[in-house]
């Protein structure tokens, strides 16, 4: 007896399986995936395609860390392309009551990723930014 | 972001973003948890140029390689919550300032590991 195709369960009768099963004495043992509606098939999982985060950072809960020497500038592990990174960003600004506000703070950093990633077991391409 | 709000100067010097209108949420309370996000926009304009200063920073251990130079970096914004009629831009880009930024290649994870670390 040949196993049909997964994608051509929906297409085996039970009298056709009665008949081929008897002639080839084969067993019932047959995947349940074989009769599981397109919806419920097992699926190799292969994880979305967004971008790791850096295991170090991502095992604190967090993402990102401020940008100095020695630190690693990316956000995303398992990367290789452009970055650029700024911390301790200071500005000043104006808002619709003529107050002056500044902006920035010690921790206030930016950055910028692009290039390719490897996500869902393939290259990825992107570009990314941390405002 | 889409790709063309990043520029980069061809000889790798200057790294430029700009982007438009980008909808975002207002959240004074934050990380309060009942915290109200309010919808706004911000249009921005950032720039990375370098000085010049070569850069490079490794570490096996953690599988990252970054080659590139130390840099300048300056922001112009603008950020407006349409519902509360509020709005605030900045100075001009060139008044703003930071004390650390660099830019060049980076290479971590798998394809570190692929350069024989």
């Amino acid at each position: 007896m040949i196993i049909p195709n997964v994608s051509n369960a929906s297409r085996l009768s039970r009298r056709a399986l009665l008949k081929d099963a008897a002639t080839a004495g084969v067993g019932w043992a047959l995947p349940l995936a074989l009769f599981a509606r397109p919806e419920e098939r097992a699926m190799t999982s292969n994880g979305g395609t967004d971008p790791y985060p850096i295991p170090w950072l991502d095992k604190n809960g967090s993402h990102n860390q401020p940008a100095g020497p020695n630190l690693e500038p990316s956000h995303i592990y398992h990367f290789k392309g452009n970055v650029a990174r700024c911390s301790t960003f200071t500005g000043m600004g104006t808002d619709n009551q003529g107050n002056r506000i500044g902006f920035g703070a010690p921790t206030t950093d930016y950055r910028v990723m692009q290039g390719e990633y490897w996500a869902a077991r393939a290259p990825q391409r992107g570009v990314f930014t941390h405002i | 972001m889409p790709a063309n709000g990043l520029t980069i100067r061809d000889d790798g010097k200057v790294f430029m973003i700009e982007m438009q209108d980008v909808p975002i949420i207002d959240q004074p309370r934050w990380p309060a948890l009942d915290s109200v996000a309010t919808p706004a926009r911000m249009s921005f304009k950032m720039v990375w140029k370098s000085s010049g200063e070569p850069t490079v920073y490794e570490d096996a251990s953690k599988h990252f390689r970054f080659t590139g130079t130390r840099a300048a970096c300056q922001m112009e914004a603008r950020v407006e919550v349409p519902s509360v009629g509020f709005w605030w831009h900045s100075d001009p880009l060139e008044t703003s300032k930071c004390d650390f930024a660099i830019l060049g290649e980076e290479v971590n994870g798998r394809y570190y590991d692929a350069l024989g670390g």
